[in-house]
């Protein structure tokens, strides 16, 4: 008989999945299980982990970990899922299969195995983060490292890097203070902790950053003045666009949270055109960078709508649970997603952590290798396992490729001219990806409001409110801030319900989600 | 005591590693506070285990005591009646008012792990540091701040 001995410790390294950094830390078990996170001294990061990285003992045995298949409610044995799933597959036609995140490169070679012996034709990517697109900057060239940063004498940042993937900040802020003349410009729609440490911070009227680009790129569209879309002066523009081109060395990092700009696809576009205009490289920070599939979803999508598509399968942990919108308007669809966590009346299969397997992940440093050493939470099932229990043949494939996007740049620009300018009667809601937030596991999120506006809406600081959009309703404790511009409200978009409220758009068969007008009042 | 911890203010990217490390470990309980400064920054707030310890003395139960052999001054989780003295003496306000499972939130200078604090390790921008009283005097904390925030620096 094994004695329990609370004081034995074991520490398993590895590497965590939770972003692109790829910071190595250990996780310690006892006899009774996970206990927590290490920060180990000779990882990577010299043991500095994000709050994200500190949750991953907290994730492994949430309380809301999915570890029994779930429908309806209610728990239901692997039996029925695999007879359902055997029928599903029985109509391949009428099937799509598709993935987010929480797959290793492995995994994913393996659905497109599947679906190729399955005569699955319909495959696409459900991760909708704005970063999918980064992507571009990946396949390129070689990654950018950190040592680009010390040997920069300008850089740029786009978004608010010190909240998503804080592990940058030392580095950054290092370079900052070791030179005067090192000049860092932040480009956002609010102020943040990382415009908090810009030399400049050129704050953009909320979601125009793609228009910022395109005029820091000496781009011009007809007679659209983009400067004065922006917001910002065009001789401003001017001075930052020549000084960082003729700087010797530069970079570009960039961040982008959920529902924060109108439009990701315009944004990257306008990014790819900003490096080659000033021949500087581009530093991408991605939470996960996306599958590609044989489709995008929008197409995927539309055969939904004709009920051409009856039964989606998905592989991560994110469709549909965090984009409950993209789905309330189509009947008739089965959906069977696996998830990591349990959702209130949500059907899910217990999927396992990327943490707990064995495979490749890719980080904005290269391909980076996870341990395989952490058992998996029992009950869990991964991808490979649950292929196999659906049965069919594998067959090889040697790769996939996504029809190629042709952006017709004007209509783009015309309509983010034509959404910031709207006169809205309530207030446009941004969304903020901030690490502390992680998933909702250590804080109920907190929407920040103007104070003036505050004042309007007679809130202060820790009251309740209720903010409600055409999508859905959610209830938030407010943050009086001077962060936000009166008329513009922001949250950390980490959670199903707040993730809810913000509006979609499918153009060119792309998901994005954007800054939402929304009604906010108080909770009595 | 031997060390502390010490924030140099001019490295904190408001990133709340710290808090985030303290929570997961500590099981939810935020040991390390944060407080702004009027949208200046980020303050996070990390228990001194002072010399006069003002959380000790307000105890009206000896739940805070000081540790004689490290120094640190430790609260017993079975003793602390949840009376929230502490949090309102402390002139610091390190002690977060609200109680987590009904005992106040007192940081132990991560006493349980050899390595020490967590929230230093973690800390992503280095900006937390445990340094010895002789060191602490010598560190210049905050002497970069003119470097910080372009809505209230004045241009230099
Ligand atoms: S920065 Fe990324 S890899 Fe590092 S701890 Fe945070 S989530 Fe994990
Ligand atoms: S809680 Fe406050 S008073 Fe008590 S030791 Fe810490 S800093 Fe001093
Ligand atoms: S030293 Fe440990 S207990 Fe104290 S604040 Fe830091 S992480 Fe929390
Ligand atoms: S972890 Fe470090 S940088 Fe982040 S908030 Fe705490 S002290 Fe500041």
């Amino acid at each position: 008989m094994k004695i329990i001995d609370p004081e034995t410790k074991s520490v398993i390294k590895t590497i965590c999945p939770f972003c692109s950094f790829g910071c190595e830390f250990g996780v310690v078990f006892d006899d009774f299980g996970v206990k927590g996170v290490e920060y180990l001294s000779d990882g990577n990061t010299g043991g500095r982990l994000c709050p994200r990285g500190s949750a991953a003992g907290v994730f492994l045995n949430h309380p809301r970990r999915l570890t029994v298949p779930v429908k309806s409610g209610r728990a239901v044995d692997w039996v029925r899922i695999k007879q359902e799933l055997k029928d599903i597959l029985a109509k391949p036609d009428k099937v799509a299969v598709c993935f987010d995140r929480n797959i290793t490169e492995e995994e994913h070679q393996a659905i497109l195995g599947f679906c190729k012996g399955a005569g699955i034709s319909h495959i696409a990517s459900t991760y909708f983060e704005p970063e999918r697109f980064f992507k571009v900057f990946i396949k390129r060239r070689k990654p950018v490292g950190l040592d680009q940063i010390d040997r920069a004498q300008q850089i740029v940042v786009l978004g608010d890097p010190f909240n998503q993937a804080p592990m940058i900040s030392k580095t950054l802020i290092n370079w900052k203070l070791s030179d005067r003349k090192n000049r860092l410009v932040v480009i956002d729609s609010i102020n943040t902790h990382t415009a908090g440490f810009a030399t400049d911070f050129l704050k953009v009227r909320a979601g125009t950053e793609p228009l910022l680009l395109l005029g820091l790129a000496r781009e011009k569209s007809g007679d659209i003045d983009l400067a004065g879309t922006t917001g910002i002066e065009s001789s401003i523009i001017d001075e930052v666009s020549q000084s960082f081109k003729s700087a010797e060395n530069g970079l570009i990092i960039v961040s982008l949270a959920f529902g924060h700009t109108y439009d990701p696809v315009l944004f990257t576009e306008a990014l790819i055109r900003f490096s080659k205009f000033s021949g500087k490289p581009v530093m991408p920070l991605f939470e996960f960078i996306g599958f590609p599939g044989n489709e995008h979803f929008g197409a995927v999508y539309n055969l939904i709508k004709k009920r051409k598509i009856k039964y989606l399968i998905n592989f991560g942990e994110l469709f549909p649970y965090y984009y409950p919108q993209v789905l309330k308007g189509v009947k008739g669809l089965n959906v069977c997603a696996t998830s990591t966590l349990k959702f209130d009346g949500i059907d899910g299969l217990p999927a396992v952590l990327n943490l707990e397997k064995e495979g490749t992940i890719i980080t904005t440093f290269g391909p980076a290798k996870l341990s395989g050493e952490i058992k998996p939470a029992s009950g869990t099932m991964d991808v490979k396992a649950l292929l196999d229990m659906m049965g069919g043949v594998t067959k090889k494939v040697s790769g996939i490729n996504e029809p190629e996007l042709k952006i017709d740049l004007k209509e783009r620009i015309g309509a983010v001219v034509e959404k910031s300018t709207k006169k809205t009667r309530g207030y446009l809601l941004l969304g903020e990806k901030i690490a502390f937030n992680f998933m909702g596991f250590f804080e109920t999120p907190q929407l920040k409001i103007n104070p003036v506006d505050g004042e309007e809406l007679k809130v202060r600081t820790g009251d309740r409110v209720y903010v409600q959009s055409k999508n859905g309703l959610a209830e938030v404790v407010v943050k009086l801030s001077i962060d936000v511009p009166c008329g513009v409200v922001s949250i950390p978009a980490e959670t199903p319900d707040v993730r809810e409220l913000f509006d979609f758009e499918i153009h060119q068969e792309l998901v994005n989600f954007e800054p939402t007008e929304v009604k906010i009042w108080k909770k009595e | 005591m031997e060390k502390r911890i010490v924030l140099d203010l001019d490295l904190c990217c408001g990133c709340r590693s710290c808090e985030a490390a303290c929570k997961a470990a500590f099981k939810g309980e935020a040991r390390i506070r944060h407080g702004e400064l009027q949208g200046i920054a980020y303050l996070p707030l990390a228990c001194r285990h002072c010399k006069e310890a003002l959380c000790m003395t307000a105890c009206p139960v000896a739940a805070i005591i000081r540790d004689e052999k490290t120094g640190l001054v430790i609260r017993s989780s079975f003793l602390c009646i949840g009376c929230k003295s502490c949090a309102f003496a402390c002139p610091f306000g390190v002690i977060d008012a609200p109680l987590v499972r009904h005992i106040s939130q007192k940081c132990s200078l991560c006493s349980d792990r050899a390595e020490g604090p967590r929230c230093v390790s973690a800390c992503s921008s280095g900006a937390l540091q445990l340094l010895t009283d002789k060191k602490i005097e010598k560190h210049e904390v905050g002497v970069r701040f003119v470097s910080r925030n372009p809505f209230f620096r004045r241009r230099q």
